[in-house]
């Protein structure tokens, strides 16, 4: 990043937080904090600092407008101490990190930010329903500012947690390892074989949920339709096919029980398959090794993103689905001007912040702030002097 | 003499049981020099554990309330100064294996619910209380419990098999439920963990030679059983039509595709690990997946040998391994055994 660019972006960043007020995460004293400046290269993080030395947040954040801004997950005696060993770890938040670059969906060559954004979403509406639903959590979600979320857990009862545990909870809302075999038990009572669908929560509650849909939109069909729509699943031929049919259409309280017996040996190849789809588009795949550090740094709330020149933003349970980041993480404080920039690195894919839209062609072009510091914090263009 | 409570006796390593040997105030030293009861009773646990994977004495009736608590103090000095790390791992299991048995006759016989009857006995209640998650268990109405998913989380072993990992659970609203035979285990493993916590006791300075002199004798004698202990096998080509019956049946259900239990899953990896049989053999040998075998194998062969061996015919018999006897195992006491006079 050359020099004008820098001095500008950083400029731009200390009106930002001149004029925006910062909560603090609770315990913040509690806590390691960590920035990274607008020097030449921007990489370097300036780390192990306490609030005791930062001083006042909105001052500092005001006089130095670091590039990027993090506190730790970990509440520490002494987080100012330079070891990890020796800060004095006592607890850290559940922080889950939701990262598009991360999704099995994206490929992040061809994919363009909006769909990202999009997909992501997708992940974080399940994580959310996962981490409410089963696990009773309170979440607090925060775009951000760049392809993804962090939804923090504070509940006192899991902030002592190892990272063991985090994995296996972290496995759970991406439904790795589920044994989806083991969802259809098989009983013996009085010679007779019973095989039942585990209804009563976790995984096989959700699979069951997706069998009584599957089994009410069969009976809503004709015959020819629902066994062709059930012969589209591996290894159910026309035999199960009607056998499951038959079951579903005379025994529906059976199924809502989750009792399969009359669904004959083709309910357990059905509920594997819907299994692997209920994970597929249930799940919510978490980034592992971040969100189980329990050491990690994260972006502080309300901070701008370094490499988009978007704020960090909470968002209210009620708004996570309108939610949208190119219009509602863009800092007011860039709207309504232009900028004059140099594309160094053009691209097919347009730009688009606040409803507006721009294709990065190479040369100098006037555009839409937000825009222009989009481009300049990913290093795809630099500032020129305005004519 | 104050009267000891026989639930101490039985539950040596609760906390009131600890204070009640405070209350007791007898020195270890004296013990080991009077050469009491407690001293012999306390080796007898330390043999035991090592030997057959439990603590409880062979002639319960011998001994005196007062000589049963006392004797743990004792065992865990005692396995202190064996100075072997699979000595106290082995010795902390097998405490804690007793102890299950012990709570599950005890809570078993209080009905379906968490309460008790005999106040003699520990109450599943009790025991809950005891390792501070009381609020965190609730009973439901179809005989399992409801624990939350924080204490879930610490106290569940997810490498003791897919039932364990989180995933697998019916969690709901914060809630796993789980067996009644399963809280049973998560319990094992808080008083494991217990046991294990303080081992070995440092026994230091002028009192701790004094100690460590009185109990030489017990300590040369269990040592000889640690080295002696595991029968040991020459390594070489294995020699199947050997094995034990035991081995054979598990070997044959895990073959046949056969979730083994975790007690049963880790017999077979130990007796093929005595036989000094890698992971990839093992992995092939039982048709059990590489990644199953490895935590017990990294366990198992942790370079002091067999110091954490196969289990005696007792605790297999004890865990329903022990099965189509035959009259080579009339004359041994270790599959192990079986084995080595096979091969002779």
């Amino acid at each position: 990043m050359d020099r004008r660019t820098r001095e500008y972006l950083q400029g731009r960043f200390g009106d930002y937080y001149r004029s925006a007020t910062l909560s603090l995460p609770p315990a913040a004293d509690a806590r390691e904090w960590g920035h990274i400046p607008f020097t030449d290269g921007g990489t370097t993080m300036v780390r192990h600092q306490s609030l005791l030395e930062l001083g006042e947040l909105d001052a500092f954040l005001a006089g130095e407008s670091p590039r990027h801004v993090y506190f730790s997950a970990a509440r520490y005696e002494d987080p100012a101490t330079r070891g990890m060993d020796e800060k004095g770890w006592q607890s850290a938040d559940l922080v889950f990190d939701l990262d598009a670059d991360h999704l099995p969906s994206i490929d992040p060559e061809r994919t363009s930010y909006e769909e990202m954004l999009r997909a992501c979403k997708g992940a974080l509406l399940n994580l959310v329903n996962i981490l409410h639903r089963d696990f009773d959590f309170e979440t607090q979600v925060v775009f951000s500012g760049s392809r993804g979320y962090h939804v923090h857990v504070r509940d006192p009862s899991v902030r002592d947690i190892d990272a063991a545990a985090r994995r296996e909870v972290v496995d759970y809302v991406r439904g790795a390892d589920l044994d989806t075999e083991g969802l259809v038990t098989t009983t013996v009572d009085h010679g007779t074989t019973r095989r039942v669908l585990r209804t009563d929560g976790g995984w096989g509650r959700r699979v069951h949920e997706r069998l009584i849909a599957l089994a009410a939109d069969l009976r809503e069909m004709e015959e020819k339709a629902a066994l062709a729509r059930l012969r589209e699943y591996d290894r159910i031929g026309t035999g199960r096919a009607e056998t499951l049919l038959t079951a579903f259409r005379e025994t529906p309280e059976a199924v809502e029980r989750g009792n399969l017996e009359a669904g004959g040996p083709g309910v357990r190849i059905l509920v594997e398959q819907l299994a692997e789809r209920v994970v597929a588009e249930n799940g919510s795949a978490v980034d592992e090794p971040v969100t189980t550090d329990v050491n990690r740094l994260i972006r502080l709330p309300g901070s701008l993103h370094g490499g988009t020149g978007l704020a960090v933003r909470r968002l209210d349970s009620e708004d996570v689905a309108a939610f949208d980041p190119l219009i509602d993480a863009v800092p007011e404080r860039f709207t309504g001007q232009q900028v004059r920039i140099e594309v160094t690195e053009p691209s097919e894919a347009p730009v688009s912040f606040n409803g507006g839209s721009f294709r990065p062609t190479d040369g100098e072009h006037v555009v839409p702030e937000p825009v222009g510091v989009f481009l300049m914090a990913r290093e795809r263009a630099r500032k020129v002097r305005e004519t | 003499m104050a009267e000891v409570d026989p639930r101490h006796a039985r539950y040596p390593f609760l906390s009131g049981a600890r204070e009640a040997v405070a209350v007791l105030s007898v020195a270890p030293t004296e013990l080991a020099r009077a050469d009491a009861p407690a001293v012999e009773r306390g080796a007898e646990r330390v043999e035991r554990a090592l030997m057959a994977g439990r603590v409880d004495a062979e002639s319960p009736d011998s001994w005196r309330p007062r000589d049963e608590l006392l004797s743990y103090p004792v065992a865990r000095v005692l396995v202190s100064l064996l100075d072997n790390d699979a000595a106290i791992r082995k010795y902390a299991v097998a405490e804690a294996t007793t102890a299950r048995e012990r709570l599950a006759a005890d809570a078993g016989a209080g009905g379906a619910g968490l309460r008790s009857v005999d106040d003699r006995t520990l109450s599943l209640a009790d025991a809950l209380q005891e390792f501070d998650v009381a609020d965190a268990v609730r009973a439901r109405d179809d005989g399992r419990f409801d624990v939350d998913v924080d204490v879930y989380l610490r106290l569940a072993d997810p490498s003791a098999g897919d039932d364990w990992r989180l995933v697998n659970r019916a969690l709901v609203d914060g809630q796993v439920p789980v067996e009644r035979d399963e809280l049973y285990d998560l319990l094992e493993e808080r008083v494991r963990a217990r046991v294990a916590d303080g081992l070995p006791i440092p026994v230091g300075g002028e009192a701790g030679e004094t100690l460590a002199d009185a109990l030489s004798p017990e300590v040369a004698r269990l040592s000889t059983l640690l080295t002696d202990r595991a029968p040991k096998i020459k390594t070489g080509p294995v020699d199947r039509p050997a094995f034990p019956p035991c081995v054979e049946a598990l070997q044959e259900r895990a073959r046949a595709g056969e979730d083994l239990p975790a007690r049963s899953r880790f017999a077979l990896v130990a007796f093929l690990v005595d036989l000094g049989m890698d992971e990839a053999e093992i992995a092939s040998e039982t048709g059990l997946d590489e990644a199953a075998v490895e935590f017990p194998v990294t366990v198992l062969a942790d370079g002091s040998g067999s110091q954490y061996p196969m289990p005696s015919c007792e605790t297999m018999d004890a865990q329903g391994d022990c099965v189509n006897t035959d009259e080579v195992c009339e004359r041994v006491a270790h599959p192990l055994a079986y084995y080595r006079e096979a091969t002779d």
